[in-house]
């Protein structure tokens, strides 16, 4: 900061503690997998996305310093916000380890053909995979699917006609021919794989309350449901 | 892969999932997971020892390995940062500060959270593998680890065997954890809901 009175410039000040710190949490995951997916796809590109959300968190850290700093009237305020500073720095050096994974790309690729095989190997998958023109995906937005709900994979990538977005916002929509990469456990993944390719439609998270009306494909995996069973 | 390449696979999924685990004790205010993310991060310890001394082995015996080695070296410093921070976040709640209602709600604004659940004598997952009780797709939560005895199975496959005394770890939604804790005890038998 160049001029100590003038707050109003710091970056992000206009969200509250909760909202920065969620940021935060997911900005450093994203940052993780990314770096590791850079790694395996040798994608320069990838890597720039990282280095990208490293300035981000960095405005993020600050934001939230003067925010809590800002906040904290008495004893018993500032022992607990103590608490939420350090989660934010533990995230910030999350993002920072990240950062340090990327660097590796600079390495001649010789030297590293056993890291993306071994990331292969690692218990949380990276994969990337195609969306068939039949997959019942095609049209919906990654919020409307609730991907990460349904199948426990994070969508960190998607390469559409338009050119690779990374850390897709809920509001991007999955069209035929998009390949994805993703981040989740084995089974979340094969079943993202069905949904993906289009050999099992998918099934959309309830929606209670809301007034959202039922799709045709919502009723179409009730159905489905019970034919799985006997492959 | 060859037995450093093991070891640090290992140190990348155990660091990975004790930042899982971290922001879980936070969102619970749980001593008991902070306290298993603090003996990971001692188990960290003893990984990165060894690769270091498996680093010099092969740099010794290998000198034509050595770049190789300086990837792998550099790697195990990010995957030990982020071990650090992990227990860092773990290390908040063990000193109490980790009530903050502030905290819980940011964290579980994502869409998923993370549940632990014990699998019981009598429990309809015990004996069975993942693919024969489609656990995923049942109750939405996926297992990212199972923690037997002393040891940790990370990632688990679709044919791993589920036994009674598994504690298991899971990323999912909210609305599946009820259920996921029901058919992990025991007290929910139906699997086909």
């Amino acid at each position: 900061m160049t001029d100590p009175e003038d707050y109003t410039n710091l970056d992000r000040i206009e969200m509250t503690v909760r909202e920065l710190l969620t940021e935060m949490k997911d900005t450093s995951e994203v940052m993780v997998d990314l770096a590791y997916a850079s790694l395996m796809y040798n994608s320069e590109d990838m890597a720039e996305k990282v280095t990208e959300l490293e300035k981000e968190m960095d405005d993020l850290k600050y934001a939230i310093r003067f925010k809590v700093l800002m906040s904290s009237r008495t004893k018993q305020d500032a022992k607990q916000l103590s608490g939420l500073l350090q989660v934010a720095s533990a995230a910030d050096k999350i993002s920072d380890a990240a950062a340090d994974i990327v660097d590796l790309l600079s390495l001649p690729l010789e030297k590293r053909p056993f890291v993306s095989a071994m990331l292969h190997e690692s218990g949380e998958k990276i994969r990337a995979t195609r969306i068939r023109p039949e997959s019942s995906m095609v049209g919906y937005t990654i919020g409307k699917l609730g991907v990460e709900a349904s199948t426990g994979c994070r969508i960190i990538a998607l390469k559409s006609r338009q050119g690779w977005i990374y850390d897709p916002e809920d509001d991007v929509k999955i069209r035929a021919g998009d390949d994805i990469i993703i981040r989740g456990t084995e089974d979340g993944y094969i079943q993202l794989m069905e949904y993906a390719a289009g050999r099992k439609p998918w099934e959309f998270p309830e929606v209670s309350e809301d007034e959202e009306e039922t799709t045709p494909q919502e009723e179409a995996a009730s159905i489905n449901d019970k034919e799985e069973e006997s492959e | 892969m060859n037995r450093l390449e093991e070891i640090l696979l290992e140190s990348k999924d155990i660091s990975e999932f004790m930042v899982d685990l971290a922001y879980s004790s936070l969102i619970y205010d749980n001593e008991e997971i902070a306290e298993e993310v603090v003996f990971m991060a001692e188990r960290m310890e003893g990984l990165s020892t060894r690769i270091q001394e498996l680093a010099v082995e092969i740099g010794t015996s290998k000198p034509e390995e050595i770049a190789r080695i300086v990837v792998a070296i550099r790697l195990q410093a990010s995957i030990m940062s982020i071990a650090e921070a992990a227990k860092s976040i773990a290390d908040v709640v063990l000193r109490g500060l980790g009530k903050h209602p502030v905290l819980a709600l940011s964290i579980k604004e994502s869409e998923t959270t993370i549940s632990l659940a014990k699998i019981e004598e009598g429990s309809v997952l015990s004996g069975k593998t993942f693919q024969e009780t489609r656990l995923s797709t049942q109750c939405g939560m996926f297992v990212i680890a199972i923690k037997r005895d002393r040891e940790y199975i990370f990632g688990p496959g679709r044919n791993t065997k589920m036994e009674a005394g598994d504690i298991m770890i899971a990323r999912g939604p909210e609305e599946g954890v009820a259920y996921f804790k029901d058919l992990a005890d025991g007290t929910e038998k139906d699997l086909s809901i």
